[in-house]
């Protein structure tokens, strides 16, 4: 299952962040900064899985921004990081090539974007359309 | 997101003021929202940080509670709290607003509300564990208006706000509450609208993880979710099969025809080309029939037998070189090893596992090695096929592959190569940093310890306690 999904720029800063397993808030600065820092430290050639305490990894890297996914071992790491790929296509497709900024002032939006991809840490939607369908009926109604 | 285009912070201002991108929100440049991103963006110490958080979370609770603050300011509150709580400093003050946002918004207001609530509240919070406490950040009051207002937009006509009520109770819900909303969220199983009916599963799925006896008794219901026309539907029914056979097969060994035939037909191209990715058909979903698959056909000739052609048509049409494919053939992989065995799969598959192994991409290489690691126990000749690769492997520049292959070799461990591993072992571990690593590979190294004793000559002393001298030092 996933235990969370992180989007951290490469200063450290969390962009976004969702726990599927209880972290206390305490807590959750320093595993975000731990775990940016663990990719960070990876070169390019490098696998994009990465041990973490007892569980796993996986990231991959949009410009700055990247997107930290932790796993455990039951998890298929390459279906994780196709799908963290998916994300980021969905989000392409709702704010037209999305940046970090897009983000950043849309937090409440990918939250609920991310909310119908991954439902208490399993894959529960894939399809694009059905992805978008109740953010984009949202926003019709605030237009209306 | 492009590599090509990154908004720099020097398009801000225009940011902030234009209304034009589609959607994108629209920020004011007066905007409180858009005063504390600009700001967090601006940020460059972690005492700045502190000091702009604690001032925000300042001015959030006087506004939150002031009575002329419309649903729409509400809103923006909630958006600067999640912000807050994200940067990791606790706004509890506005929990019961989130609650109110919730119960008094309307279209994405509300959806807002219920995204703070998922998002602050936990199931172990204690407000949700009902124990009283007078630490409570919310009365139980306070609980059960969140609890009514979840029971009142499911039952109402405007479905994207069932749709909303569904996707919280699926996040989260106190458990002493399920069999009040149970019946509503039943109800729903048989809506004419497919993404109701998707969701009301997708929250039974959640009621069978924190409290299984309480889903009992609609097992059938679950059976006609499986049957459902709609792929997605269907898809949200293997969530909860996938949790039932992993607790015990045996009961649904009879479902494993259909799984392999709802397989076949996903495999074979017949779900609306919306639901591929890259071109390849519903690549989770079959990843997600696969692991049900190997699970049913684990230990049981019989049942294994009904889905060879199936594992053998999806080795064939994953032959597209993209990772999706390769994450798909790795769990085709892990079933044929899995269940009883047929020799041409078999076969086909240890193929597969070379060309993983043989990769000059390393993810590629590491899905190799890991599923190396699975099938050796039961094919330690695959292993002497790949040595070579495994010994540059065991020298690699990726530490995470080096560890793979450590892993591997904890596993084909003999009285000939024990001396070998673990020297590789101990070498790595002078190395490691990671506490859970160093454990997992010390007791990794004492089991094998144990089991042969005596296996070098040098040091003079035996090989034992030389051994244990070197861990002690851990």
């Amino acid at each position: 299952m996933i235990k969370f999904f992180l989007m951290v720029n490469k200063q450290g800063q969390t962009r976004l962040s969702k726990y599927y397993e209880n972290v206390d808030i305490s807590k959750r600065a320093a595993l975000e900064a731990d775990v940016v820092k663990g990719c960070l430290s990876r070169r390019k050639d490098e696998c994009s899985f990465v041990e973490y305490k007892d569980y796993k990894l996986v990231y991959r890297q949009y410009a700055a921004l990247f997107i930290v996914v932790g796993i455990t071992d039951t998890e298929n790491e390459l279906s994780i990081y196709e799908l963290v790929h998916n994300f980021v296509e969905v989000l392409d497709k709702y704010f037209s090539r999305v940046s970090e900024l897009d983000i950043m002032f849309n937090l409440d939006k990918v939250h609920i974007i991310l909310d119908e991809m991954i439902l208490n840490g399993h894959v529960v939607e894939t399809n694009k359309s059905r992805i978008l369908a109740p953010l984009l009926v949202l926003d019709k109604m605030v237009e209306s | 997101m492009s590599d090509v285009v990154e908004k720099t912070l020097t398009a801000l201002p225009g940011l902030l003021s234009l209304d034009s991108q589609t959607g994108a929100g629209k920020l004011s440049s007066t905007s409180k929202l858009g005063n504390l991103i600009r700001s967090i963006t601006e940020l460059t110490s972690k005492h700045d940080e502190e000091k702009l958080i604690k001032r925000e979370l300042v001015a959030i609770k006087e506004q939150v509670s002031s009575p002329n603050t419309t649903m729409r300011q509400m809103k923006e509150m909630m958006v600067r709290s999640i912000y807050c709580e994200m940067l990791g400093y606790e706004a509890d003050f506005s929990y019961i607003h989130a609650i109110k946002l919730a119960q008094q918004g309307a279209g994405l207001e509300k959806r807002v509300g219920y995204l703070a609530v998922s998002l602050f509240l936990n199931e172990n919070h204690e407000l949700l564990l009902l124990l009283v406490n007078t630490v409570l950040k919310v009365s139980v009051f306070e609980l059960l208006l969140l609890v009514n207002t979840v029971l009142k937009d499911l039952q109402s006509t405007n479905l994207i706000e069932v749709c909303m009520a569904l996707t919280v109770v699926s996040q989260m819900f106190p458990k002493d509450m399920i069999p009040a909303i149970l019946p509503l969220v039943e109800e729903k199983l048989t809506h004419p609208k497919e993404i109701i009916r998707r969701k009301a599963v997708l929250a039974l799925h959640k009621f069978y993880l924190i409290a299984p006896n309480q889903v009992q008794h609609i097992h059938s219901k679950f059976r006609k979710a499986l049957c459902d026309k709609d792929p997605g539907v269907m898809a949200a029914s293997l969530h909860i099969y996938l949790q039932m056979i992993k607790e015990g097969a045996e009961a649904y060994r009879e479902l494993a025809g259909s799984f392999a035939a709802i397989l076949r037909q996903v495999v074979g191209g017949k779900l609306p080309v919306e639901f591929n990715y890259h071109s390849v058909p519903a690549p989770w979903l079959q990843i997600q029939l696969l692991r049900i698959l190997t699970l049913l056909g684990k230990d049981d000739q019989s049942t294994s037998e009904l889905m060879y052609d199936v594992l053998d048509e999806s080795l064939r049409r994953a032959e597209i070189n993209h990772n999706i494919t390769y994450a798909i053939l790795f769990e085709c992989v892990k079933a044929i090893y899995t269940i009883h065995p047929n020799a041409e799969l078999m076969e086909k598959a240890a193929k597969c596992i070379g060309n993983f192994v043989l990769s000059p991409k390393i993810n590629l290489k590491y899905l190799g090695l890991k599923a190396l690691t699975y099938v050796v126990q039961q094919d330690a000749n695959l292993a002497l096929q790949h040595q070579m690769t495994i010994i540059e492997c065991l020298d690699h520049s990726d530490r995470i592959i080096k560890r793979e292959t450590l892993e591997l070799l904890f596993r084909i461990t003999n009285a000939q190569n024990v001396t070998v591993i673990v020297e590789k072992m101990l070498a790595f571990l002078r190395l490691c940093h990671e506490d859970y690593t160093i454990m997992d590979l010390v007791g990794k190294v004492a089991e094998l310890a144990e089991k042969y004793p005596f296996r070098i000559t040098r040091p003079p002393h035996g090989w034992k306690p030389h051994t244990y001298y070197i861990l002690l030092a851990y």
